[in-house]
This record gives C-alpha cells, structure tokens and sequence, in this order.
C-alpha cells in the first residue's frame, strides 16, 4: 500500500471525515491548534530571551528551563494533537502542499536544534550559566527563533494553498 | 460613528494605490498574516506567563513585579508588531472586514484588552501578588485571559464567517 493509499484511508475514517464535516469541531481544533502556540513557541522565545541575555539575567538558565517547561510540553502536546487531527481531516491535500513540507522540515530541524543543545550544553550547563553564554548556545537561540518563526510562517501561508 | 463615515473610510482605503499592492501580490496577505501570527505568539505567550505567576501556577521562584519588569517590553512589542501587522491586512480589504461580525466583535474586545492592560493590568503586576487576597488575583488574571483570548478567538472566527 502506498503512502498516498494511507492517507487516503485515513481521511475518510469516520472521525476524520466528522471532523472537516463539522462547522463547529473543525474551527475549534484549528483555533486552538493556533492558540496554543502562546504556550510551546510564546514559552520557547522566553528561553531564547534568557540564553540572548536579553532578559532574565539575573536568574540561572537552569532555573528558567524548569519554570518555562511544564507549560512548554503542554503547549507542544497540544499542538501536536490537534495537528494530527487536522492533518488527518484533510490529509491529502495537506501532504501536497508545498508550505506544509517545508513546515515539517522547519520542526524537524527546530527539534535537532533543541537536541544538540539538550547534548552538548545542558549537561555541562553548571560551567557556563553563571557567566558569559557560549556562542554556540547564542546561535542555538538565534536558530531557535528562525526555526520556529518560520514553522508559524509556512503554517499561517499553506492556509492559501488549500 | 455613523455608517456612512465607516464606509467612506472602507471606500476610501479599497481604492487608495498605497496598499493594494499587499492585495495584489502573491504572497503579500500570506507575509502579512505570519508577521501578524509571530507578534500575537509573543504577546499572548508573555501575558500567559504574567498570568502564570499571577494565578499561583507557576514561575514562583521569581516575584510578579520582576517577571513583569522583564516581560513587560516584550509583551508591548508583541502587540505593537500585532496591530501594526493587523491595520496591513485590514487597509488592503476593508471590505472583507468592516460588516464581519466577529470582526466588529474583535474591536470592541480589543478596545476593551487595552484599556484593562494599560489602566489595570500594568499596575497589577507592579505589585506583589501576597498583597492582594486570592480571590482577587484570579479574578484580575482571569479577566485578562478572558479579553486577550477573546480578542484571538474573535479573530480566529472572522475566516469561518464569510
């Protein structure tokens, strides 16, 4: 069976089907799909403020990643479950478009960025965090932030190419 | 206002050269839209975490008057770069917008936001929370969620009433 089969089989489940049927269910998976960015991306560029130096400077990273993440996987787990629901109402058409491909390389690459950071600095964050930021963690923050304004960007553009 | 000065202006917008080049070009709305989409994730994510710590849920190892002297900025250049973007999509088609129900009701809601955000809310969270009974802490961070969500469900909902 090929991918395009999946995809097809999958939009015509019933509850993808019921899902792009419906004038109510549909809005308000997209709404809060869109709303929830305040929590994971809004969450994220606080971190990014804080590794720039540009707020925050007088508490620890360390400190700030504990805070900022309990709201942050929240935010992410929301995004991702109302994602797959919207991509699983129309999800042929979305895996055409062109806006949508380079959004799942955008997140992909967004969540290497986080993976490298969470290997390479956080475990020897003790080192650093009092004192002057690594440019390697700078660039990761100025990654982040590209990364993740052009996820919102593809994702608000392949809207009209649908 | 009466209608009549509403739609002089709309009529006046809709044929001033100055902006239809957003309407005309491909990716002009789309560019727009995402600008709109990056500002409303910075000022709805720094008003969620204001909120956090307002409610008692979160960010407790930092008082509410510092968490809102470092996020106080950020939060007015959100909305800045959300309104400004805002005024971009709207010039080029008022027509679009000006009878949309949910649009009339994002204004309103929205006149309301900031009247609370400069004249209550920023006095708020210049204060210590310990310095207010509870019930009055969740009844002004409530009432903050309310009118800046209700701004973006609003928002959200003009596209689904055409």
């Amino acid at each position: 069976m090929s991918l395009l089969n999946v995809l097809n089989w999958l939009q015509h489940t019933w509850w993808a089907v019921g899902i792009k049927q419906s004038d109510f269910v549909f809005p308000l998976i997209e709404g809060s799909h869109i709303l929830s960015l305040s929590f994971s991306v809004g969450m994220v560029m606080i971190l990014d403020m804080r590794l720039l130096r540009l707020s925050f400077r007088s508490q620890t990273v360390s400190s700030m990643m504990e805070q900022l993440m309990p709201w942050t996987v929240t935010g992410f787990g929301v995004m991702f479950l109302t994602g797959m629901l919207l991509f699983a109402a129309q999800a042929v058409k979305v895996y055409g478009n062109t806006f949508f491909r380079i959004k799942m390389i955008l997140m992909v690459l967004a969540g290497l960025n986080a993976l490298y950071y969470q290997l390479r600095y956080y475990p020897k964050m003790a080192e650093w965090e009092q004192a002057r930021t690594p440019a390697g963690v700078r660039a990761i923050a100025v990654l982040s932030l590209v990364f993740w304004i052009g996820v919102i960007a593809c994702g608000r553009t392949m809207a009209y190419e649908l | 206002m009466s209608h009549t000065l509403i739609d002089r202006f709309v009529q006046w917008c809709y044929y001033s050269k100055d902006y239809a080049f957003i309407r005309d070009s491909r990716f002009g709305v789309p560019a727009i839209q995402s600008l709109h989409l990056t500002g409303i994730t910075l000022l709805l994510g720094t008003l969620l975490a204001l909120n956090i710590r307002l409610l008692g849920l979160g960010f407790r190892r930092m008082t509410l008057p510092f968490l809102a002297e470092q996020l106080w900025p950020w939060n007015k250049a959100g909305m800045a770069t959300t309104i400004l973007s805002g005024i971009m999509v709207f010039l080029p088609d008022p027509t679009r917008y000006a009878h949309n129900g949910p649009f009339r009701l994002k204004m309103s809601l929205l006149c309301v936001a900031l009247l609370y955000q400069f004249l209550v809310f920023r006095k708020v969270i210049r204060t210590e929370t310990e310095s207010r009974a509870r019930w009055r802490n969740v009844a002004l961070g409530a009432s903050s969620l309310c009118l800046w969500f209700g701004v973006a469900w609003s928002g959200r909902a003009i596209a689904f009433f055409q």
